[in-house]
């Protein structure tokens, strides 16, 4: 019940700041950096630390009340939502290659320490590396090699018809040819771009300027379509299911913006330096 | 000339708040009285329509959602419309997310749809894995052992317990993948882990802001089509034959084009009379 209200409440705050930066806003943002916070490190803590690496090292499956390794995590049973009694049943078996993430993710979190924040590099340097040579395979075989691939077309094909507006044309596929090669001559910084590569070069300019107009042509779209999805939400809220939540908070955040606007211009006027003569 | 040249510059400086009212009553009034403009799906949203289509019936399809709240307006009529058409073609649905958000649009998606339209039943219709961090490491992971990763659904359920995971160990297993886009990770990374290395056929759905950066792909045959933002999703709607959110959308985001356009027509004109009066003085 008080959901609708809170979220239309967040929405109209939100909006305000096309008038001016104004208290309602400045709660809506706080709001939305403090929640956000929590929300990702509960869900990341749930979904990957307890059941990933916890249930990793301490798995219900391989439980011996006798052994050292779990006496230790029977300690740690004060935490019972995190370490339950019995071991973490989440369907792993024990795997003690992760205390080394563990260690590292720890390592992270000395950062906040100044005598020990040098720990960190190590996990970050890990990070850093893993995630390059990742992105360096997945990004040579389909943006590189892929999109070779994809412009190596042949240009007269006497299937295709010679121009179509939006669909496989010969007359599209020698568009796609010069803008690719222009596109890329302007890329090429080795040589001085002037005389008719500098022309050719220029012309590759055109192509990434259509690219971007299309790009913002886009990013309207959808800055509109999330406003759409917005109005949709306030006007579902304005309707008696929800006792005209959205109308209610329209109007009093209107007298009250309204009152704040009256009484600063009131205390500007006051405020003002008079002219001696 | 002159005095309408000094009207269109005076009216170029008025408060930007008026521009921000006009925009929201486009977007508003279309929304209290539908104008019901003609929807026509592109060549990108047929293909992703074709590419459902192909799919023998009880197809495995990965769904994946990777957006949130303040994407929803775009992806989920999009993640609606497709769900209704993979059901209405008896396949079977793997839901995962890249998103922690996504989870939660995985859920109203499904109940609206598996749920409440279909009656299907969870863990032999359709199963939500849910949420892994760790990005591309994560399809990374599901193109190796998908068991590795996920020994539980959503719900805390063992994934041997589950009957829809049954013979499913790798994304090499799915017949199909969707990935409902909002960035990073998304579209791009199940292109480059999971699509492009399996050969497993992938279409997407995306924010209007990402379609240029997937484009080249669909272009090239990598992708399968793509559902581009809310008209996309429109236009998915008209395919299938029933309108959603997205149909009931696309009169106000004519409008607000059409007054956005109208803006910068005005905006280039001002400019343009400014530059050939400081020429002139």
């Amino acid at each position: 019940m008080i959901g609708p209200w809170i979220a239309a409440f967040l929405t109209l705050a939100i909006f305000s700041y096309l008038y001016k930066d104004n208290p309602f806003y400045k709660v809506a943002e706080h709001l939305f950096v403090g929640i956000s916070t929590g929300y990702w490190t509960s869900m990341f803590f749930w979904t990957q630390i307890q059941p990933n690496l916890f249930g990793r090292l301490w798995p219900a499956s391989e439980y011996s009340s006798d052994s050292l390794w779990y006496k230790f995590y029977n300690l740690l049973g004060v935490f019972s939502s995190v370490f339950p009694g019995g071991g973490i049943d989440k369907g792993h078996h024990m795997e003690l290659l992760y205390l080394l993430p563990f260690a590292l993710g720890i390592m992270m979190l000395l950062s906040v320490s100044s005598k020990l924040s040098w720990m960190a590099r190590w996990g970050i340097a890990y990070t850093v590396g893993m995630a390059a040579g990742l992105r360096a395979y997945g990004f040579l075989n389909s943006n590189v090699l892929g999109q070779i691939k994809g412009s190596a077309f042949q240009i007269f094909n006497s299937d295709l018809p010679f121009f179509a507006l939006a669909s496989e044309s010969i007359f599209n596929n020698f568009i796609i040819l010069i803008g690719t090669i222009t596109g890329l001559m302007y890329f090429y910084f080795s040589r001085e771009h002037t005389g008719n590569f500098g022309k050719l070069s220029k012309l590759g300019i055109y192509f990434l300027m259509i690219s971007f107009g299309a790009s913002f042509g886009f990013a309207v779209m959808g800055r509109i379509s999330l406003l759409i999805g917005r109005f949709v939400d306030l006007i579902t809220y304005s309707g008696s299911a929800h006792n005209h939540a959205t109308l209610w908070l329209l109007l009093a955040m209107i007298l009250l913006l309204g009152y704040s606007a009256f009484t600063d211009k009131n205390n500007t006027s006051k405020d003002e330096p008079t002219i001696e003569k | 000339m002159d005095k309408i040249s000094d009207y269109i510059l005076k009216a170029g400086t008025i408060d930007r708040r008026w521009i921000f009212l006009i925009i929201g009553l486009a977007v508003l009034l279309p929304l209290f009285f539908p104008l019901g403009l003609p929807i026509r799906a592109t060549n990108a949203t047929q293909k992703v329509y074709d590419a459902v289509e192909a799919l023998e019936e009880n197809s495995k399809v990965l769904v994946s959602f990777e957006y949130g709240p303040s994407t929803k307006p775009e992806i989920h009529p999009m993640a609606i419309g497709l769900l209704r058409h993979l059901f209405t073609n008896g396949h079977k649905v793997f839901v995962t997310c890249l998103w922690p958000d996504g989870q939660f649009m995985a859920d109203e998606a499904l109940d609206e749809v598996a749920k409440e339209e279909f009656d299907l039943t969870y863990g032999e219709d359709y199963v939500i894995l849910g949420f892994r961090p760790g990005n591309e490491a994560v399809v990374k992971g599901m193109v190796s052992n998908i068991r590795k990763l996920y020994t539980t659904d959503a719900r805390g359920t063992l994934v041997d317990n589950i009957p829809l995971m049954k013979n499913i160990n790798k994304v090499a297993d799915f017949d199909f993948i969707f990935s409902a886009s909002a960035g990073y990770p998304g579209t791009v990374e199940w292109v480059q882990y999971a699509s492009d290395p399996t050969g497993v056929p992938l279409s997407t759905g995306t924010t209007s802001i990402m379609v240029n950066d997937i484009m080249p792909m669909v272009n090239s045959g990598q992708v399968k089509g793509i559902l581009a933002g809310m008209p996309g999703a429109a236009e998915y709607e008209a395919l299938i034959g029933t309108p959603g959110i997205g149909t009931s959308g696309m009169d106000a985001q004519s409008i607000a084009h059409l007054v956005i356009v109208l803006f910068i027509i005005f905006g280039n004109i001002t400019y343009f009379i400014e530059t050939q009066r400081s020429k002139k003085y």
